[in-house]
């Protein structure tokens, strides 16, 4: 088990620092915004003016989890799936636009995908392993599957983190990339992970990334059997798939609540941890299932349960 | 447990396969000259001659998908021949890129901005992680698939993080390397950070400049001890050692004393359980930037107490190809141990004032290399070394 002992969201939901992010979800609209915090109190203000919204979310995301531990962390793990697109953009238009002059380079530096896991490391003055995955939707996946080799190579604490961002650019993509009717949104979720029991005593027990998955539910079993766990264990699945083979009260789907980001799975993780800690339950399955037939599966248990 | 290298594959501006690189390697031949194409011919660069067609026809590329991904399926097929798929083997796929699909997606997008019809679909090819599978559907490989992106050392991190699914039992078998192409976009970007020697790059060298970009990929396959007793395959070298740190000193400069730098090779010298006197030859991440090679050589002279063995940055001849650069260098690396020869660091006159020290300048021929150390470390201060080592 890889113990949770903080999870930090910032999503279009009401969900940063909040008791049981739960309470407060409504269903994600076209006009909903990024709840953010007050990002001054993170980060200084000479710095927060240069910094994008995935930066900015990431960084202040990573500082509540550090805050929560108080000992340095010993390694950290970041995943996105489309890296830092505002800096990205903004940096193609500059290269179209200013032939010949002298380019700022700003935008140039804070575009690559590890300006995220890099600003995290400055910022918190943290020299320890520092790695970021970009492997589309199972970027998650990638992220989590290195934070437990981590833990399981002796490091106490791992900063565990995903971020992606929307730009106006990637509505344009819909229907042909991305799908047609989904509210494209930007989000983060940051963890921090140990083998040593956190309070709630809620963990990630197994997670597997499946490049061309056959048949969902076949692959679940697999998974579940892998564990010695039958699916009738499992208290609740949290999907971004409307067509799950399951019993329609114990699937929910956490992409009406955060909108479409391809990381949005850790905040399924963020629901799933908060409802097991309410209810009192013991397993609940994150069913990420992405273009390309791709598959991301997530199994969380509480000890206490 | 044993890491054992199998299979290596390279694409460079100085070859297109493992022996043109050898080859250039030992004539002290540089590949580097001005761009071919409309964003390069102001620049020197370590540019490959084969247009994407040319790419596709001479090694029979079935998959489409951006510059990246085609070189990296050239190397990584290269490294992956001879290999058959086993039922019984979890065989993997892990490579670093920093720009993906950017090749594609700055052409659409500039073409969209002078108003031509705009072809969305191109997109698809974008992402990095598009770009690993893109290869892995070349190879055949359907198990495990990951991208890193830790900027120049992505490769190095994608070679590290399989010999660690290899070590904790989750994979088999693992192709690993990484692959970037030359584009407008980091061509403009590395100009913005004004960090472009005009001339021919000179690695640790008093009067160095800056760096000449290049492109490639290189890719190894790591095997197990229970894979080679299925697969048979002939070990290349051993993977001894890895690590990898962070500077955590600024966005895209080195710390002064690097700071990073140092416990990245002190870490991976433990890891492999190797004196720093027992290194024979040092693959420098050497870029030739003022900041890197001053900062990489006190990391030197500090990790090596002085001591610091023949080291040379072969950038000198392929360009600083970015996200590829650990994984063609560590190709490199084998081909040392392999043949007992040390590379030379071209175009180097004077020693760096601060620190005195003369990398290898001429190629050395019946060298006893038991042990490579190859550094490369990235923007965001991501340091990262790896060991080779003899079998």
């Amino acid at each position: 088990m890889y113990y949770i002992h903080k999870i930090a969201s910032i999503t279009h939901q009401d969900s940063f620092n909040q008791t049981d992010v739960n309470d407060s979800l409504v269903e994600i609209t076209e006009d909903a915004v990024l709840i953010s915090p007050d990002y001054k109190k993170y980060i200084l203000p000479a710095s927060l003016r240069r910094l994008s919204p995935i930066l900015r979310m990431a960084v202040a995301a990573a500082k509540e989890c550090q805050e929560a531990i108080t000992i340095p962390f010993e390694a950290i793990s970041v995943g996105t799936a489309l890296g830092c697109l505002t800096d990205t953009e903004k940096f193609l238009n500059v290269i179209n636009t200013v032939e010949g002059e002298i380019l700022s380079p700003t935008a140039f530096i804070q575009s690559t995908h590890n300006t995220i896991s890099g600003l995290i490391s400055l910022e918190l003055k943290n020299h320890s392993y520092n790695m970021t995955h970009t492997q589309n939707n199972l970027s998650l996946e990638m992220a989590l599957i290195d934070s437990m080799l981590c833990c399981d190579e002796g490091k106490d604490f791992v900063l565990l983190g995903v971020a992606d961002e929307a730009i106006d650019f990637l509505n344009k993509l819909k229907p042909i990339v991305l799908p047609e009717n989904s509210i494209v949104t930007s989000g983060t979720t940051f963890f921090a992970l140990s083998k040593k029991k956190s309070k709630s005593e809620i963990g990630f027990k197994a997670c597997r990334s499946i490049i061309k998955a056959k048949d969902i539910e076949v692959d679940i079993d697999l998974f579940l059997r892998e564990l010695k766990i039958e699916i009738n264990e499992i208290d609740r699945i949290y999907t971004n798939q409307n067509s799950l083979d399951y019993p329609k009260e114990m699937v929910v789907n956490y992409e009406a609540y955060s909108g479409l980001y391809f990381t949005a799975n850790a905040f399924g993780v963020h629901l799933a941890h908060d409802w097991l800690i309410k209810e009192a339950k013991k397993y609940a399955l994150i069913v990420n299932s992405g273009c390309n037939n791709s598959l991301g599966l997530i199994l969380l248990k509480n000890d206490k349960a | 447990m044993d890491i054992f290298i199998t299979g290596y594959g390279v694409i460079s501006a100085i070859g297109k396969n493992v022996e043109e690189n050898f080859s250039s390697l030992i004539q002290e031949k540089t590949a580097i000259k001005q761009g071919l194409k409309s964003f390069t011919s102001k620049f020197k660069v370590g540019e490959i001659g084969l247009s994407n067609d040319a790419l596709k026809v001479e090694f029979d590329l079935k998959t489409d998908g951006s510059r990246t991904a085609l070189l990296g399926m050239v190397a990584a097929k290269e490294a992956f021949k001879n290999h058959s798929h086993f039922e019984a083997l979890r065989t993997g796929l892990i490579s670093g890129t920093s720009v993906g699909g950017m090749d594609i997606s700055e052409v659409e997008y500039r073409n969209e901005m002078a108003g031509e019809k705009p072809n969305y679909k191109k997109y698809f090819h974008h992402p990095s992680g598009t770009t690993s599978e893109q290869i892995a559907l070349e190879l055949g490989i359907t198990g495990f698939v990951n991208t890193i992106s830790t900027a120049c050392s992505s490769a190095a991190n994608a070679i590290m993080m399989g010999a660690r699914l290899i070590q904790s039992g989750q994979l088999d078998r693992v192709v690993v390397g990484g692959t970037d192409c030359l584009t407008q976009f980091t061509i403009y970007g590395f100009r913005s950070l004004m960090i472009f020697d005009d001339e021919w790059c000179k690695p640790f060298d008093n009067s160095r400049k800056g760096l000449n970009l290049g492109e490639g990929a290189g890719f190894l396959v790591l095997e197990s001890k229970k894979s080679l007793e299925i697969t048979g395959k002939e070990v290349l070298a051993k993977l001894s050692g890895w690590s990898n740190a962070s500077d955590a000193y600024h966005q895209t400069a080195s710390s002064p004393d690097g700071d990073g730098a140092i416990l990245s090779m002190k870490q991976a010298l433990k890891q492999a359980r190797l004196e720093p006197h027992e290194i024979n030859y040092v693959n420098a991440h050497g870029t030739a930037t003022p900041n890197n090679d001053l900062s990489e050589s006190k990391a030197f002279i500090n990790v090596f107490n002085g001591k610091v063995p023949p080291f040379s940055s072969t950038k000198s001849y392929t360009g600083h190809t970015l996200a590829a650069s650990g994984g063609i260098e560590s190709v490199f690396a084998i081909l040392s141990i392999q043949n007992s020869m040390l590379f030379p660091n071209l175009n180097h006159t004077t020693p760096i004032e601060e620190t005195g020290l003369i990398p290898i300048k001429n190629i050395q021929k019946n060298s006893e290399v038991t042990h490579v150390l190859s550094n490369s470390f990235g923007f965001g201060g991501n340091n990262s070394t790896l060991i080779f080592s003899k079998i």
